[in-house]
């Protein structure tokens, strides 16, 4: 989750500076950005169309810029941060991709495109000497592209 | 990670907030997370002797999928349709997942949204916009030590 420096609305940037939230490279683990989540936490209901994710109290790091978040010396700093609340709901169905496989890539799957909105809240201590805190307006969200489904990959394609 | 390893993990998240009195108050509350986080590999030192056997036992590590998108040089594919045409989108679309050998269910966002930004130290306040990626993985998983476990995974 990273800002956006310049958009029509800010044009010059946001004067509150640049900040992107992601949960780092585990150690041991070659998996990008991924954190785990309490059991529970999302429910996709393929019948119905729709799918959500309530999380609480994620734990992850404010790396300022996906440039430095990449980079191993992270020149502009990282602090630990934490997404305070998060809620994601998929629905409205736009096209539906079913038994769909690609036996380069070994998945295989039902997938449903659709539209997607976010409640999302998150901070950076104040301590860090880099505060702040976002607190997001579902109505504005703008979605390039969000899909649900079910997925069987690697050694269960 | 197993349901067992979820109970296990939030253990000793209660037990290490309590002992060091990290988080006072509601103020503090998202500070202390914070804080927390960024130890989350010592919080194991942190276990009680009735913790002993699940500390001999090492988290579950899923393995990322084989694809490597450059830049930035990571297993993923930029969010896009499953069915991308492979020699005009070779990094965005196809598989959803970060995770290989992983059946269940996933879902995934990418949006654009705007909101209510404070600077926490000067008590500036202005809009501001984030894009997001944002991906659920949820089900089963084979991992590096070659045993399923089940799990909801994130990808923020």
């Amino acid at each position: 989750m990273d800002s956006l420096g310049a958009t029509p609305a800010t044009p010059n940037g946001s004067p509150l500076g640049f900040h992107s939230y992601d949960p780092g490279i585990a150690a041991g683990s070659l998996v990008l950005w991924g954190t785990p989540f309490p059991e529970g936490s999302g429910k996709v209901d393929i019948d119905g169309g729709t799918a959500e994710l309530l999380v609480h109290n994620v734990c992850l790091f404010d790396a300022f810029t996906v440039p430095n978040s990449f980079d191993p010396t992270h020149a502009l700093g990282i602090f630990s941060a934490i997404i305070n609340s998060m809620k994601i709901e998929w629905s409205g169905v736009t096209r539906s991709v079913l038994g769909f496989k690609d036996a380069t890539n070994k998945f295989r799957g039902d997938f449903f495109e659709c539209s997607a909105k976010i409640a999302v809240s998150a901070t950076t201590p104040k301590d860090t000497g880099h505060g702040f805190h976002f607190e997001s307006d579902p109505a504005t969200t703008h979605t390039n592209f969000a899909q649900f489904g079910t997925e069987h990959n690697g050694m269960f394609f | 990670m197993d349901e067992q390893d979820s109970i296990s993990w939030k253990k000793l998240h209660q037990k290490s907030v309590s002992r060091r009195n990290l988080i006072r108050g509601a103020a503090g509350t998202a500070a202390g997370a914070g804080l927390l986080l960024g130890s989350g590999l010592r919080l194991s030192a942190l276990a009680d002797d009735d913790d002993e056997e699940n500390r001999k036992k090492c988290k579950a590590v899923p393995r990322p999928i084989p694809h490597i998108s450059t830049p930035p040089g990571a297993h993923f594919f930029f969010p896009g349709p499953v069915d991308a045409n492979p020699a005009t989108s070779p990094n965005t679309g196809h598989d959803p997942s970060i995770i290989t050998d992983f059946s269940g269910v996933i879902a995934n966002a990418d949006l654009v949204f705007s909101g209510m930004g404070t600077n926490l130290n000067t008590g500036a306040s202005a809009k501001y916009d984030f894009h997001a990626d944002m991906r659920l993985m949820d089900g089963i998983f084979v991992g590096l030590d070659s045993e399923r476990h089940r799990a909801s995974i994130g990808f923020i």
